[in-house]
């Protein structure tokens, strides 16, 4: 029997670093599923989720992501899972999605080759997020601040997303 | 004589020459220059032949709307047939060559079609090839193939990348002439987003051929000013080398932008064209308008050439058109050429006007022939001269170049995409743009608006407007006075000039000439439509750009009526030609589609699987190893080794779906046909969902892991279907209950351990008891691994037939797993195995698939009768399934069969029929859905589904395969052909 | 080339990101007489002009939403989420 179990990263790459665009792999930490009755806000759970070093991603109506870059233990998540029911359901999806960063002032540049959302910044405010086609992969984006959005996207995908990213990025070599 | 590089002028860079070639003969332009204006600096009249008649032409325009001046550049996979000379820029290297000719532009044996054209005038493909019919795929279709088509595509790969993007803006502005660039000011300036396109490399239209100053300034200097504002307004995108080809539906606009087209070596990490779809809340067309030649004998004679077309040479480009000019005009825009002429040296000029009051304003030099006509343009390659009929005299001129003007049509295309159809204006005598137009409208020339005040007038007012409605404050542009400018003003047309010898063309890129149009009425192809396909006017790559209105009047005139009530074809995108490349964007080769992998695709490649694309997966088919050299040996080997030992199967591409909330049990009990509100926490239950219609959608299992929680798998193929599904049923259907779902497919790496020897290896592995008291057949938990280290779920289920769990374990985890369950088994011969094995263990075991769930079967075909309690209030399907011909004893009921002859063998797809009876297909009893070899039975094995299969079993029947002409006689036999007691299931 | 689809919760997106399943009417009681469930399951209208159906917002919100649109022209004229906006036809 194994000492201790090796994870396997969903994506083993260095940053790609452009001129005026970086993209990075960002740690595979926490992704919960929040998943609420409809029609009902987050109000009450970003204390909760704050304290466990999570910040709050709207996904669809009554449906929420809580990242984070450190990994909850099972202790930790299922403690957190029972102080918010009833407002919410936990599902666990830190291994099931995978979050990418892209900062600098190109992103939105290279964006807009695969999504069909407007990203200027009255459109797209910091903080708003959404689920959208990159290309042909479904994936989350949230405009982190200015010149910085987060993607998170099925493991399964993730390779190719970032392969796509490559390519849509070389302009920027 | 030919024409030449003017001494100075123009807005070429001198100081900057350019090498090309053309049909392998090097010449020299600018930095600058078109690939057109720097054939004709060197003279080059003759540059393609016509299509049809073969029949020398020159190049006629300076635009998009060029029909005869198509050349192929570049060579290898970078071979671009059909390129417009006049729209590619020149560039070092440039390599052009001419088309339809053979053996070469000079002496083209095709001219001697000409020779032949009594016979090949309208209709002539439709007369000619219709009989025998037996001649039409040995001679009609090859010589048609052969003949058709203009340039030559390459056949190899293409090495440039093409990409798409997405752009969004308050207003697009299409074009980026006077008007286009005062409405671009006009909102810009305000603060709106707006987007200016422009076809050409440099923006700025008609006023970069222009000598009338704006403002104290010269056109194309003011053009350059309002582009340098522009520019500098963050606000503000200005996209050259950009075609807008299409209005579509959302008010979203296709365009194709020429990133790197006019680069000899374009940067790999660039694309060379990238589409645009641009989404504007409003669109203007500032397209201007195309000036329509005159239907004289001998239009296509090189030499001859649009009046505004020889004006942009002559200006923009330093080129003269020749020595002794003629100018054949209907408006006063040949005064310009006229006057520009002279300014530029070219003293010898004659302006044949066929108004008998034409240009009375002009104090030039030229000689003016008022009333009159050109009746017909004579010479070969060349234009040598003209025949003039003016009062009833004909004169005889010679002239080495021919400028026509025949009126200007807006250019309206765009607006006319959504389905909107132009009207006729008997005022401008032309099509104008469909009236009630929403999120677009026209201005400039494109509005039928005459002069650049105006135009600049209408822009800067239209612009700033639009700007008001998006909440900017705006100020309408002002631009000074224009001076020195002859606008055309409306003048009345000429369609018919009467006398011609010569042939006299309406569509030159389609050879068809007055007379056809003639003709199709008289035959009776008179409807637009008609006239259209039956004479190929408006067709090919400039589809009518210069010649649909001409052709439209002269229909009017030969059936007598306006060509109001002629009308126009149908205007749909593309614009100007798209490239495939540019179309395809990034998605060939390995960004065709995504690739979606598995956690333990790594696990899998380490024990050599051989992949199969299932879906956008990649599953592991089989695991070959040393010294087997068919596949199927390495499938037989796996097979055996689960039924004996035990292995190990990648399960993690099944769809799973995480169903919670306090309603959760009910949803189920409504998604499922069976009962599912009494299934107990820490158990596993087979599903099966049904279609509204009845027929089963999917099946799986579906596991209670809490009160409230259920865990739910899906057959790889439909898992987005039946979340999509369920979610349609929670949100649409019954969005009162509370059910929450979430797709949990990525979250874990699932792995089946099947085999005899199972639950001694994941025994040293999960730290729960296994025991068969424990963890009995269905068992569903969650259980922690070597020693709490990880969180999985275990579920005692069987496809194999075998002591089976499944294991499922977070993602990241998995290949950490999947080894050390390698590792643990090792002692125990576990084996990887593959989707191949798969199949085979759970056809032995008489489980069902979508091979045998294929959209006709309903539970009780599938002897699952018995699942469906009739008790149930609803489920999907419950009416339609309750339906007499769901419910017939004669329906195709799931058997298993075998050949008689152990050695023999069926394939999937074959047909069944009663022992004796003829191979035809009204005997049929049903076909065969799945079939291997069966390593365990020792010979080929199948499923069935046939007619009242279930009281069958032990009939001797025949298995026709009718396209392979196979006969194997079989035996209906129970579908389960490997423990039957389930034994080994259990055990 | 492109079509736009007004997602209430995501703003306009194009077609590609949806998933359409057709006419938008009401499931019919289960006790409802067969005739009734013979046309929910298999009749549909085929109008030119306003038509309601469904359309998942399946590379999105992942909501159920009754679009209606002219199948003509392609406008749009209301689009709302499944759940909340139920004025289906029965």
């Amino acid at each position: 029997m194994p000492q201790s179990l090796t994870l396997r990263p969903a994506l083993a790459r260095l940053p790609l670093q452009r001129s005026g665009l970086r993209i990075e792999a960002l740690p595979e930490g926490t992704v919960l599923h929040l998943l609420a009755p409809v029609g009902s806000g987050p109000a009450g759970l970003t204390a909760e989720l704050g304290a466990s070093g999570l910040s709050l991603r709207p996904v669809s109506p009554g449906q929420w992501f809580a990242v984070g870059d450190a990994v909850l233990s099972n202790t930790a998540r299922a403690a957190l899972a029972a102080r918010l029911k009833p407002a919410a359901e936990v599902v666990d999806q830190s291994h099931g999605r995978v979050r990418i960063a892209l900062s600098g002032p190109m992103a939105t540049r290279v964006l807009a080759k695969g999504t069909a959302a407007d990203l200027s910044l009255t459109a797209f405010p910091i903080h708003h997020a959404t689920t959208t086609l990159i290309g042909h992969i479904a994936a989350h984006l949230t405009r982190i601040a200015e010149d910085r959005f987060e993607l998170i996207v099925l493991r399964g995908f993730a390779e190719s997303q970032w392969e796509d990213l490559d390519r849509m990025s070389a302009e920027f070599g | 004589m030919t024409p030449y590089r003017l001494p100075q002028g123009g807005l070429i860079d001198r100081s900057t020459p350019v090498s090309f070639s053309f049909d392998g003969q090097a010449l020299q332009g600018f930095a600058g220059d078109s690939l057109a204006s720097a054939l004709l600096a060197n003279g080059r009249l003759l540059v393609g032949r016509s299509f049809k008649y073969h029949r020398p032409r020159g190049i006629l325009t300076a635009g998009a709307a060029e029909p005869n001046a198509l050349v192929t550049i570049g060579r290898d996979g970078r071979t671009e047939p059909n390129t417009r000379a006049t729209m590619q820029e020149l560039y070092e290297g440039l390599e052009a060559k001419s088309q339809n000719r053979w053996p070469s532009l000079d002496v083209d044996i095709g001219s001697l079609n000409s020779l032949l054209s009594p016979f090949l005038g309208a209709g002539f493909y439709y007369k000619t090839f219709m009989w025998p019919a037996a001649f039409w795929e040995k001679v009609y279709e090859p010589f048609i193939r052969r003949a058709a088509g203009l340039g030559r595509a390459t056949h190899e790969a293409d090495p440039d990348a093409y990409e798409k993007s997405w752009a969004h803006c308050d207003l697009l502005v299409i074009g980026a002439g006077a008007a286009g660039l005062a409405a671009a000011l006009g909102a810009g300036r305000a603060g709106a987003r707006v987007i200016l396109a422009d076809e050409h490399a440099q923006p700025g239209g008609g006023l970069l051929s222009e000598t009338a100053g704006i403002g104290g300034k010269s056109a194309p200097a003011f053009a350059a000013d309002l582009l340098a504002e522009l520019a500098a307004l963050e606000n503000v995108t200005i996209l050259p080398r950009t075609t807008v080809f299409g209005w579509y539906d959302g008010n979203v606009f296709g365009a194709v932008e020429r990133v790197q087209k006019h680069l000899a070596h374009p940067d790999a990490h660039r694309p060379v064209e990238r589409l645009w779809r641009i989404v504007a809340k409003q669109a203007l067309l500032a397209t201007g308008a195309e000036e329509r030649p005159l239907v004289f004998g001998g239009n296509d004679i090189p030499g001859v050439m649009m009046a505004g077309a020889m004006r942009c040479y002559l200006n923009r480009y330093g080129v003269a058109p020749g020595r002794q000019v003629a100018i054949f005009t209907i408006n006063d825009s040949g005064y310009a050429l006229a006057r520009d002429l002279e300014t530029a040296g070219v003293s010898q000029v004659t302006i044949i006007d066929s108004r008998p009051e034409g240009g009375i304003d002009y104090a030039g030099a030229a000689r003016i022939v008022r009333g009159g006509v050109v009746r017909d343009a004579h010479g070969g390659k060349a234009l040598t001269s003209i025949t003039i009929a003016a009062g009833g005299k004909t004169e005889r001129l010679r002239v080495d170049a021919l400028a026509m003007s025949g009126g200007f049509s807006p250019i309206i295309h765009l607006a006319c995409h959504r389905g909107g159809k132009p009207h006729w204006s008997d005022e401008k005598s032309a099509f104008m743009a469909p009236s009630g137009l929403q999120g677009l409208s026209l201005i400039g020339s494109a509005a039928g608006i005459d002069g650049i005040a105006a135009c600049l007038e209408d822009g800067a007012a239209k612009g700033a407007a639009l700007a008001e409605t998006f909440g900017f404050k705006a100020e309408k542009p002002a631009f000074g006075l224009t001076a020195g400018e002859i606008a055309p003003m409306p003048a009345r047309p000429l369609w018919t000039i009467p006398g011609i010898r010569g042939k006299a063309f309406v569509d030159y890129q389609n050879d068809v000439h007055r007379k056809d149009l003639g003709l199709a009425v008289r035959e009776g192809y008179g409807h637009v439509e008609l006239a259209k396909r039956y004479t190929t006017t408006g067709m090919a790559t400039d589809q009518g750009k210069l010649s649909n209105v001409n052709a439209i009047a002269l229909l009017a005139e030969a059936r007598g009526v306006s060509p109001a009530e002629v009308g126009t074809t149908t205007f749909r995108p593309f614009y100007t030609p798209v490239s495939f490349g540019a179309l395809a964007g990034p998605s060939h080769g390995r960004h065709f589609q995504p690739v979606r992998k598995s956690p333990l695709h790594g696990w899998a490649e380490k024990h050599g699987a051989v992949f199969v694309e299932t879906g956008l997966w990649y599953r592991s088919a089989w695991f070959p190893r040393d010294g087997e050299t068919d596949w199927r040996e390495s499938v037989a080997r796996e097979t055996k080794n689960v039924r004996i030992n035990a292995g190990l199967c990648d399960v993690s591409m099944l769809g799973k779906i995480e169903i919670t909330g306090k309603d959760a049990a009910e949803f189920l009990n409504r998604v499922y046909c069976n009962a599912f509100l009494k299934l107990p926490v820490g158990k596993a239950r087979y599903g099966l969902m049904l279609r509204e219609d009845g027929f089963i959608y999917d099946d799986g299992t579906t596991s209670r892991l809490a009160q409230d929680r259920y865990f739910m798998t899906t057959t790889t193929a439909y898992a987005s279907g039946v979340m999509n599904h369920l979610e349609f049923c929670a949100q649409a259907l019954w969005p009162d209950l509370d059910v929450r779902l979430a797709s949990v497919t990525d979250q874990w790496s699932q792995m089946a351990i099947a085999g005899p020897k199972a639950r001694k290896i994941l025994e040293t592995i999960v730290d729960a008891d296994l025991s068969n008291a424990a963890f009995p057949f269905l068992a569903a938990a969650e259980v922690s691994l070597f020693n709490g280290q990880v969180q999985g779920r275990l579920f005692r289920i069987s496809f194999s037939g075998e002591l089976a769990y499944e294991l499922a374990v977070p993602a990241g985890y998995g290949e950490a797993v999947a080894d050390a369950i390698m590792e643990a088994g090792r002692d125990h011969g576990i084996q990887p195995y593959g989707v191949e094995a798969l199949a085979v263990l759970r056809i032995e075991k008489g489980h069902v698939t979508h091979n045998e769930i294929n959209g006709t079967v309903t539970p009780g075909d599938l002897g699952f009768a018995r699942m469906v309690p009739a008790a149930k209030p609803d489920f999907i399907g419950k009416r339609m399934l309750e339906r007499a011909g769901l419910n017939d004893p004669q329906r195709h009921q799931l058997v298993g069969i075998r050949p008689l002859d152990p050695a023999a063998i069926f394939r999937t797809g074959s047909h069944i029929l009663e022992k004796d009876a003829a191979a035809a297909l009204e005997n049929d009893q049903g076909y065969v859905t799945s079939s291997c070899h069966s390593p365990h039975l020792g010979s080929t094995i199948g499923l069935a589904l046939v007619r009242r299969g279930a009281e069958r079993h032990g009939e001797e029947v025949l298995v026709w395969n009718g396209l392979r002409g196979e006969f194997t006689p079989g035996r209906l036999c129970s579908p389960v052909f490997y423990d039957p007691q389930n034994e080994k299931l259990l055990a | 080339m492109a079509s736009l689809l007004p997602c209430p919760h995501c703003g306009p997106r194009p077609r590609e990101e949806f998933t359409v399943k057709g006419a938008a009417q009401a499931r019919p009681a289960p006790d409802a007489s067969p005739d009734v469930w013979f046309d929910y399951v298999y009749l549909r209208d085929n109008p030119r002009g306003a038509y309601a159906e469904y359309w998942h917002h399946t590379s999105g919100c992942r909501r159920w939403l009754i679009v209606t649109r002219d199948t003509a022209t392609h406008d749009v004229f209301d689009s709302r989420d499944a759940a909340e906006g139920r004025e289906v036809r029965a």
